[in-house]
């Protein structure tokens, strides 16, 4: 039951969502048709200019339009785009799995880096480690990522000649290349979101090591080992996830900046020239797509919490 | 509040007077071109040399601080303002305006923030004054939940409540009582936005979508540099590191503040060590399951050590029950957790010996006190909601604590498991045994938890206030189980409560403890009968009878450790109290066979 209302809050929050988007993107002045048409620099012919908005559907009322499109994304098409009148969809799912590689790369990253480490600084409290890496993780937070971006490319690349400034290959082409490709714009990302992993770990390690459910454990005799496993890092890792998972979501937009710096042909730098090319079916498109992934991983979030968590399923 | 962060302050403060002050420090135009000695390094003239068009390096990076958190600042403030009022009016007034202001919130949370940015000012088009409503909109969700949050907090308490009834007007009671009580989270999302802003704030026009050119941004210095970084890396480092430099202060800021709004206490490890050698003539009673002598407990405190046990001995004999019986701080607890090295952190054993069947507990390396915890010292705590394992079954739960100290099969120990909920009179124990913690009841869940102790077959059983969090019932079912099991097993039972009707059903001897020291022990009976300490008849009077006259309360309240008086710690509550008992701490004295108190008028 309680999946349900969740599934039923999130449908409700996206459809919101993209009337939102529908809504403000029409209201901005701009004209995607007279944008079309004067490519050439030159003022666009105003008969033209007519007959494309009439082709294109723009001469009809506004709500007309709003519930056109509603109609097609209830059919789960999110139409075709105004500039070369491809299916939106098709460049949204060549661009998509990009931006997702990126960012489980360096989800993985920053699990593999921060969660270990931060349950270490918490089982060696005030200790040297624990300061040093504290104060590590201070510092990887307080560098912005594409501040962090940069400077991979101007030591890998520029400096030490290691890797290409940038790009993107297939990996069917050639895996390695790809890799390392990948490689670097994940790194940038991973680092801030390793930091975040390990603030996050060490402080919820602490908490759960306070309960009394630990001590438990503990007046038990049971192994310290056994007891970090079985009742200090499950407990402390739920709110590990739900950051991690909130963190990912945003970063969904948030590639943006790595995704330039890197050249990497993802989803959300192909948002910025939608936009300005007013072309309204692929800018709805991709921020549906976007915030449709976006709540669903909320969802999923509350899903594993209640997998983890029995009392949560009531 | 406790200390604020006043190295963060200082170097928040240093940048924002450097970036006021910017126009008045003499420097050069930061859009002055010199496009002959474009990229030049550092000269006297420029110290951090020039640009790709010559412009002064030094200059731009201080004016770009002045940009950058001028945007931060305003876009803050207004998201602060709009936000915190959102929260309010929605928290104060509930209904409609709770659900439109909450609910439109949540449709901002619906987006990633970047891209939340990204849309709006490319709709809108670049530069600095859109940057700010752009950011103020993406801070805005966490100022309306913070002021919300704290509203509801406010609107519960009574205070609030007995202003509505004196008739206050709602905007007045918002303004005189809700926004003081937000103010501290609200100050810290404000820091936080702030440092946000300035990273979103940079990142936006690294983009080339926030500031326009030429105006100084940081972010702009960086994208720009870019394209030179083969000539002059050194461009390219200088707002990488102003932008870093700041967002390190800034955020240090926040953590500061949040510290300060919301104390936790910080941890340091123990000092000192219990002594190594032990005093001479320290050896354990006969006979005695534990000889506990001269127990001292320290916890360090930001005001300085306290000792909320003082020079606490006693003996729990095969076949016995012990009660220790005492208010709450009155260290009873802590001498537990001392016995069974389970102490927090801050807390140490600074003197004395705990001899459990002869060796002593205090000095034995942790490793080798685990296998004698759940062994043959065991405990049950007073909560049994918390004390079980939200995530794990109980028959594991169980099984975990057979196998931490018998080398059996899984089998054999869950089999083991369920055999122990049926001594301990969990109904239908088979499936029982696969029910979480949540799912059974509280007299249940301590039923599961003395099953864990009595698992191993314990020499000594300490309940920790077993039935404090029971009701009436359910209690004397557990003191009945715990008898049988004592009777049975012919264990040492230390009980631990604050109730005396509890001592006198359960306890052979009491012990009776004030403010971290004994004050009086003999036999249950004996002492009931007849208290040779004021502190124990007046427990007695105060506790609840069937018959007899009503409750009398004990004047006074218990000494705070920090502040412990001279002389006999119960002096300002005594009624029996002379000159001479604040003079010197009594020491404890025989008084009869078997009868110890620490109080110099006793036979008086
Ligand atoms: S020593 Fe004095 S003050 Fe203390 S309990 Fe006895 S009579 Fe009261």
């Amino acid at each position: 039951m309680w999946f349900l209302r969740r599934l039923g809050i999130s449908v409700v929050l996206v459809w919101v969502a993209a009337s939102v988007v529908f809504l403000a993107i029409h209201l901005v002045p701009g004209d995607p048709a007279e944008l079309l048409l004067s490519q050439g620099g030159s003022a666009p012919d105003r008969a033209m200019v007519e007959e494309l908005r009439d082709q294109l559907g723009l001469n009809r009322p506004l709500y007309v339009q709003y519930g056109q499109q509603m109609w097609r994304l209830l059919h789960f098409d999110l139409g075709r785009s105004m500039q070369d009148d491809s299916p939106v969809s098709e460049e949204i799912l060549r661009r998509l799995p990009r931006t997702l590689e990126l960012i489980l790369a360096a989800g993985l990253m920053a699990v593999v880096i921060g969660i270990p480490g931060g349950t270490a600084a918490a089982m060696r409290r005030g200790s040297v480690f624990d300061r040093a890496t504290s104060w590590l993780a201070s510092l990887a937070l307080a560098i912005p990522v594409f501040v962090v971006g940069t400077l991979i490319v101007m030591v890998f690349a520029q400096w030490l000649r290691w890797v290409p400034a940038g790009g993107f290959i297939a990996f069917a082409k050639d895996p390695v290349q790809h890799l390392i490709l990948l490689a670097m714009p994940a790194s940038a990302i991973g680092l801030g979101l390793s930091a975040v992993m390990f603030r996050m770990t060490r402080a919820a390690v602490l908490d759960v090591m306070l309960k009394d459910y630990v001590r438990t454990a503990r007046a038990k005799g049971v192994k310290p080992g056994r007891i970090l496993t079985r009742h200090v890092v499950r407990t402390a890792l739920m709110p590990v996830i739900t950051v991690l998972a909130l963190y990912l979501g945003t970063l969904l937009g948030g590639t943006v900046l790595v995704e330039f710096v890197f050249n990497w042909p993802g989803l959300s730098g192909s948002l910025v020239s939608a936009v300005n090319a007013r072309d309204y079916p692929q800018v709805v498109g991709i921020v549906l797509v976007i915030s449709v992934l976006f709540v669903g991983l909320n969802l999923t979030v509350d899903i594993i919490y209640g997998l983890l968590d029995p009392r949560v399923r009531k | 509040m406790t200390r604020l962060p006043w190295p963060a302050l200082a170097a928040t403060a240093l940048i924002a007077v450097l970036a006021i002050l910017a126009p008045w420090l003499g420097l050069p135009n930061p859009v002055t071109m010199d496009v002959p000695h474009r990229l030049a390094g550092p000269s006297a003239a420029h110290w951090l040399g020039q640009d790709e068009f010559g412009r002064d390096v030094l200059t731009r990076l201080i004016w770009g601080a002045r940009v950058s958190l001028s945007v931060a600042v305003s876009a803050a403030a207004l998201a602060c303002l709009i936000g915190t009022a959102l929260g309010i009016t929605g928290g104060y007034l509930r209904g409609i305006a709770e659900i439109l202001t909450l609910r439109s919130i949540d449709v901002l949370l619906c987006f990633p923030p970047l891209l939340l940015a990204l849309l709006v000012v490319t709709l809108l088009g670049p530069g600095a004054t859109t940057l700010i409503p752009v950011l103020a909109l993406v801070y805005l969700p966490g100022f309306t939940r913070v002021a919300y949050a704290g509203v509801l907090t406010a609107r519960s308490q009574d205070y609030v409540e007995a202003m509505r009834v004196l008739g206050a007007g709602s905007g007045r009671i918002m303004l005189r009582t809700i926004l003081p009580n937000i103010g501290g989270p609200v100050l810290v999302q404000f820091s936080l936005a702030m440092a946000a802003a300035v990273v979103l704030e940079s990142g936006l026009s690294f983009l080339g979508l926030g500031v326009v050119p030429p105006a100084p941004s940081w972010g702009l210095m960086i994208g720009a540099a870019r394209a030179t970084m083969a000539q002059a890396p050194l461009l390219l480092l200088w707002p990488c590191l102003a932008l870093t430099l700041t967002v390190l202060v800034m955020n240090a800021l926040c953590d500061g503040l949040r510290d300060a709004v919301d104390p936790h206490p910080t941890y340091r490890p123990a000092a000192r060590r219990l002594l190594d050698a032990i005093a001479p003539g320290l050896l354990p009673t006969p006979k005695a399951v534990l000889d506990l002598a001269h127990l001292t407990v320290e916890i360090d405190t930001p005001a300085g050590p306290i000792h909320p046990v003082r020079d606490v001995s006693l003996q729990v004999f095969p076949g016995e029950t012990l009660a220790i019986v005492g208010e709450s701080g009155s260290g009873k607890s802590v001498t537990s957790l001392a016995i069974t090295g389970l102490l927090p952190g801050a807390a140490h054993v600074t003197e004395g010996a705990a001899f459990l069947d002869g060796t002593d507990l205090l000095r034995l390396p942790e490793e080798s006190l685990r296998k004698l915890r759940g062994d043959k010292i065991a405990m049950v705590f007073q909560d049994p909601g918390s004390s079980l394992n939200p995530v794990h079954r109980i028959g594991a739960q169980i099984a975990e604590a057979i196998r931490a100290h018998r080398p059996l099969s899984d089998k054999a120990a869950r089999a083991e498991a369920i055999a122990l909920l049926r001594r301990v009179g969990l109904p239908d124990p088979d499936s029982r045994a696969r029910a979480y913690p949540h799912e059974l009841s509280g007299g249940q869940r301590q039923r599961v938890m003395i099953a864990i102790a009595i698992a191993n077959h314990p020499s000594l059983l300490i309940a920790d206030e077993p039935t404090t969090a029971l009701d009436v019932t359910i209690q004397a079912q557990i003191l009945e189980l715990l008898s049988d099991l004592k009777r049975e097993r012919g264990l040492a039972l230390l009980f631990i409560t604050h109730a005396l009707p509890v001592v006198a059903e359960i306890a052979d001897r009491v012990a009776v403890m004030y403010a971290g020291e004994i004050v009086e022990t003999g036999p249950t009976a004996e002492v009931f009968l007849a208290p040779h300490h004021p502190y124990t008849a007046a427990l007695l009077r105060s506790a609840p009878d069937e018959e007899g006259p009503p409750p009398v309360g004990i004047p006074g309240i218990v000494p705070p450790p920090t502040a412990l008086p001279p002389g006999c710690t119960f002096a300002p509550r005594c009624p029996r109290a002379i000159p001479e008992c604040t003079a010197a701490p009594p020491a404890l004295r025989s008084a009869g066979a078997g009868r110890l108190t620490r109080c110099i008028r006793w036979n008086a």
